[in-house]
């Protein structure tokens, strides 16, 4: 069965296109994450699923039932939003039993309900609270209890974490992760954060200017990008692009590299792939911090290269390195030891060039 | 360079000066009140023979009585107690319709937008400064049209019309600020739009519910020129009698019950005031209700 079809729709505010033909299907109990850059339309695509903004054309299907014309009450939906949206005045009991009121369920229905879900999100000694009476997490989890009490055919999640400090909201992550994993249902989860898209994600589209620019599992996403936008947006620190020429040296295709005082041929060791036609030309050459590492024994790397560092940056687990290829800023991920063991004029670095990722400067798109 | 010393000087010079300042100021204002109540409870004679600012010398409430009931206004001489209930009967019905028009026209205009919503705030913003005496002759032809010239029921009419502007503003700043998540997350429930304004939007006025109604009381109380136009007789408000009652000359100016009968006349707004100004404050300067 079908979770949720999303065919051809399209946004506009007057002249503007805040979506453009967007075609989206995933499975029942899949959980897709909308990510992109803000005002790259997400929460709009999030809200026309939600019927509360309409779409200019296209349709929408959730659980199989074409819904493009059902009020957002007949949608069986249910939502989280980011500032929550809790009734102020309204107890958490109340809050959560509010749709199921409005909805006529029978009041020992109710209760059992409440309870479930209470017990469910550990806040069943919040239930006589108002919301003011809640620190920022306990409002997080009412507002899922509120979204949980309906047993919708799919979720939609608003950029739910964004308002919650850095560790509640790895700590939140982990819970939705494991909330979707015992109940199955669908979810729509808007972001911005690629790190909340990576670990949460069945499927992720990442949108940019009201256009899907790539749809795909996190791994796709992460290793396979189609674009330099993709490329760009998914990974922290961010994928290195590096002006170079194709060339061919000995039989082997591969990319001349200049640092501050060395100059040296890294060889391209993608498999099955023809890059006969871009010989000669010039190319962005994408590689991610970590596969400019110190870990010899990875796949297809070459050997070693001393590398002048600008500027080194521990962050705990890992140390930045920031050297510099062909004139712009390259970041490189070590282990600390290794950072300590050299001199940080002869750093030496290994290219594992098998995961780096060539592109078209001219349209940006993966080669 | 200035020295500690001189500067914590200056520091309480200011502080005087301003507190100074402020004690005239408040003196100066509760001076016409203080006059009004003592020569209220004075007997007539020691008004004529007196100062002005002397204490009662044998305090009397009689001035209030016959203020009360038995003072002619015109032809009629029963005080001043039937027009206080008229003017009741009046601001009561008047304010509460007001302001629930207004709360609606707030939630609508900020949370149900719709094309030209925003020229109809405009336009309704405009009735704020519309001078009273523009629209006494069309009005009165309306009211004369409904047939509700002459009556409480039609300055009920006027003054709910006229208050709407002002009603429609305060509830419009304020619903503002409410996000409209909020107004979402109620649809997402399936409450429908009247189920939104009652149960979510309305229980979180009530800062500015009091602000509305505090306005509106005291405007329609207060209010003398669509009283003394719109209505006649028996029908007036109680700022139509009272000046009446004063301009009744029958023989000697009687200031004890003149003074009487103006406080009477301003108690409720007084009262509204002292039991409610802190609320008023509080609702005008309200922000955002982060939920």
């Amino acid at each position: 069965m079908n979770g949720l079809k999303i065919t051809n729709v399209s946004k506009t505010f007057g002249k503007t296109n805040v979506l453009k033909d967007i075609n989206v299907e995933i499975a029942d109990g899949k959980f897709l994450i909308l990510v992109g850059p803000s005002g790259c339309g997400k929460s709009t695509l999030l809200n026309i699923i939600a019927g509360l903004e309409t779409a200019t054309t296209g349709r929408i299907e959730i659980a199989g039932e074409d819904v493009i014309s059902r009020d957002p009450k007949d949608r069986n939906i249910a939502m989280v939003f980011q500032s929550y949206a809790l009734y102020p005045t309204m107890t958490v009991r109340g809050n959560i039993a509010f749709g199921l009121n409005i909805r006529k369920v029978p009041k020992a229905e109710q209760q059992q309900i409440v309870d479930r879900v209470a017990k469910m999100l550990r806040i069943e000694d919040l239930l006589d609270r108002k919301p003011a009476q809640l620190s920022g997490g306990q409002r997080q989890r009412v507002a899922m209890g509120r979204a949980l009490a309906r047993d919708p055919a799919i979720f939609l999640f608003d950029e739910p974490l964004s308002n919650l400090d850095a560790k509640l909201r790895v700590d939140m992550r982990t819970e939705i992760k494991e909330l979707h994993q015992r109940m199955k249902t669908t979810v729509v989860y808007v972001t911005h954060d690629q790190v909340e898209a990576m670990t949460l994600g069945d499927y992720i589209a990442v949108m940019k200017d009201g256009i899907i620019q790539q749809f795909g599992t996190p791994s796709e996403i992460y290793n396979h990008p189609n674009n330099m936008f993709v490329a760009g947006f998914m990974g922290s620190p961010s994928m290195n692009f590096i002006p170079c020429q194709l060339t061919e040296v000995g039989g082997e295709v591969g990319v001349y590299l200049q640092g501050h005082t060395t100059r040296f041929f890294v060889r391209l060791s993608q498999t099955g792939k023809d890059y006969s036609r871009w010989l000669g030309k010039n190319l962005m050459f994408g590689i991610r911090p970590e596969h400019i590492t110190d870990y010899a024994e990875q796949v297809g790397a070459q050997e070693a290269i001393p590398c002048k560092v600008d500027i080194l940056e521990p962050t705990g687990p890992d140390t930045l390195l920031f050297i510099t290829l062909n004139k712009v800023k390259v970041v490189c991920r070590v282990t600390p030891e290794t950072a300590l063991q050299h001199s940080i004029d002869k750093m030496p670095l290994y290219f594992n060039t098998a995961k780096a990722v060539l592109f078209d400067p001219a349209s940006g798109l993966a080669i | 360079m200035l020295n500690s010393g001189t500067i914590r000087w200056n520091h309480v010079l200011g502080r005087a000066f301003i507190y100074l300042m402020l004690g005239a100021f408040a003196l100066y204002y509760l001076i016409p009140l203080f006059v009004m109540v003592v020569t209220s409870l004075k007997p007539l004679d020691e008004i004529r023979s007196g100062n002005l600012l002397s204490l009662p010398m044998q305090p009397t409430f009689e001035a209030w009585g016959i203020a009360w009931n038995s003072a002619c206004t015109g032809v009629q001489c029963n005080g001043l107690q039937g027009y206080f209930y008229n003017s009741m009967i009046m601001v009561i019905p008047a304010m509460l319709i007001s302001t629930l028009l207004g709360a609606m026209n707030g939630y609508v205009l900020t949370k149900w937008k719709f094309p030209g919503s925003n020229v109809v705030f405009s336009m309704l913003l405009v009735g704020c400064f519309i001078p009273f005496q523009v629209i006494l002759l069309p009005m009165a032809k309306v009211l004369g049209m409904v047939g509700l010239a002459g009556s409480l029921p039609g300055l009920v009419m006027v003054h709910v019309i006229y208050g709407l502007a002002f009603t429609t503003l305060f509830f419009r700043n304020y619903y503002i600020t409410i996000p409209d998540e909020l107004i979402n997350a109620a649809r997402i429930d399936g409450a429908s739009f009247w189920t939104t304004f009652f149960k979510i939007i309305l229980p979180l006025s009530t800062p500015i519910i009091v602000v509305s109604t505090i306005w509106q009381f005291t405007q329609i109380w207060n209010d003398f020129l669509f009283g003394v136009i719109y209505s006649s007789g028996e029908q007036q408000p109680i700022t139509v009698a009272l000046n009446n009652l004063v301009n009744t000359s029958t023989g000697v100016k009687r200031y004890n019950v003149d003074m009487a009968g103006a406080i009477i006349a301003a108690l409720p707004t007084l009262f509204v005031y002292v039991v409610a100004g802190k609320y008023f404050v509080r609702g005008l300067t309200a922000g955002s209700v982060k939920g």
